[in-house]
């Protein structure tokens, strides 16, 4: 009888699957680009974030976490503090790091994947912010939130970036994972809690 | 007088070469029966996260360097960015690597055999069977040798290897400190041919100890 009940779980394994994840319709497709468009009403964002770099071959990801501003155009505050502090800043075409009171400036242009990498989070946190040109793009139902998955068309950001995965708080209809899926396979997810959206940045937090 | 010249610089050159490394203040060596060290990375349960912080070629890479013992004879060694890029990923065994991921832009082939050596020498556990003698008695601590490496001991634990190469010290690997278990909580690298340092501080709440 046990092992009856095992089976029966297990043949409806697949169907959770299926229930979790499937494509979206045409009318909810519609439905969900309609809300995308208030992402690009985004003009600041505040957010903490917790990271998780999923590899293969640890048995549990490692963990990090700390607090996120976006200012648009582009400005974009990203500090780790746990389990250490580490600041970086986007902002003038450069990337200021304060590395616990250590402190130095690279040059955007100098380095074409922090280049990329902040493009791709920046647009990611404002959702809507995607180039059909640079990303195929697949729209997904992931239980009750809406999920969309880029897949780098460019060979320039396929080296680094397999897909995108950007899943969207079925409550606000705003962004509340960020997956960055590497050509490996291996992943980072970047979930983020208390989002707080268009209010007043104070400057400071894009200096160092 | 053009034969001699060459002959000579050749001369000269095989004496350099083969100029033998002398490890400070050793006055010999002795044979010994197999000693068992630098057994850090050899416990297939346990796996190790360190926050880790390079400077390559003047540059600063902040990150995590992840060591996943594989046996007595291997790691999985991997590093990624502070983003949560993955900078490489290798499988690393005593008489080779296995590349899982380099980065587009670090896989080169001489890149990523140099960063396999320098993790091989920090993991792998080494049988020597011989060390050195000092007449200095202010020396305390033994030195064993096992291939082109010099393990200096502190008890039983590993302190310093020093990796030479054409007679001249090519990466160190200093264990600075250690926890109850006796697992390296620091560690510093450093490697004397290219401008390479890395160092290595355990994170201990997302190592699997």
């Amino acid at each position: 009888m046990k092992n009856k009940l095992l089976y029966f779980l297990f043949l409806l394994l697949p169907c959770c699957g299926w229930a979790q994840t499937r494509e979206m319709k045409a009318n909810e497709i519609a439905s969900f680009q309609k809300s995308l468009q208030q992402l690009v009403e985004i003009k600041t964002l505040s957010a903490d974030f917790v990271q998780y770099k999923h590899l293969s071959f640890m048995k549990k990801p490692v963990e990090s976490s700390g607090k996120l501003y976006l200012q648009h155009p582009d400005k974009l505050s990203w500090a780790y503090t746990a389990p250490f502090q580490y600041k970086m800043v986007f902002r003038d075409g450069k990337i200021f790091i304060d590395d616990q009171g250590k402190k130095q400036t690279i040059d955007i242009g100098n380095s074409q994947q922090f280049e990329k990498i902040s493009q791709l989070v920046t647009s990611s946190m404002r959702g809507g912010q995607y180039d059909e040109k640079e990303f195929a793009v697949a729209y997904f139902k992931d239980g009750g939130a809406d999920m969309l998955r880029l897949t780098p068309k460019l060979a320039g950001a396929k080296r680094y970036i397999k897909e995108i995965v950007l899943l969207f708080s079925p409550e606000d209809k705003q962004i509340a994972e960020v997956k960055l899926v590497e050509p490996s396979n291996d992943y980072t997810r970047f979930v983020l809690k208390n989002r707080k959206i268009n209010t007043t940045l104070d400057e400071s937090v894009f200096n160092l | 007088m053009n034969p001699f010249l060459t002959y000579s610089f050749f001369v000269l050159l095989l004496l350099a070469s083969c100029g033998t490394y002398r490890y400070p203040n050793a006055s010999g060596i002795r044979e010994m029966a197999p000693e068992e060290v630098n057994s850090y990375y050899i416990d297939t349960a346990r796996s190790f996260v360190y926050r880790a912080k390079l400077q390559a070629f003047r540059k600063d890479v902040n990150g995590s360097l992840l060591i996943k013992p594989l046996g007595r004879e291997g790691c999985r060694v991997a590093l990624i960015s502070d983003f949560g890029q993955t900078l490489f990923d290798i499988s690393i065994q005593p008489n080779g690597h296995e590349l899982h991921y380099a980065m587009h832009d670090l896989n080169k082939r001489a890149l990523v055999s140099e960063i396999a050596s320098v993790f091989r020498i920090m993991t792998a556990q080494q049988h020597p069977t011989s060390a050195l003698m000092f007449d200095d008695r202010a020396h305390y601590y033994p030195v064993y040798v096992a291939d082109d490496c010099y393990y200096l001991m502190k008890g039983r634990k590993v302190e310093r290897i020093t990796q030479v190469k054409r007679a001249k010290e090519y990466v160190l690997i200093y264990y600075r400190d250690w926890n109850t278990a006796g697992v390296p909580t620091e560690v510093a690298v450093e490697h004397r041919k290219f401008p390479l340092a890395i160092d290595l501080v355990l994170d201990e709440e997302q190592s699997t100890l």
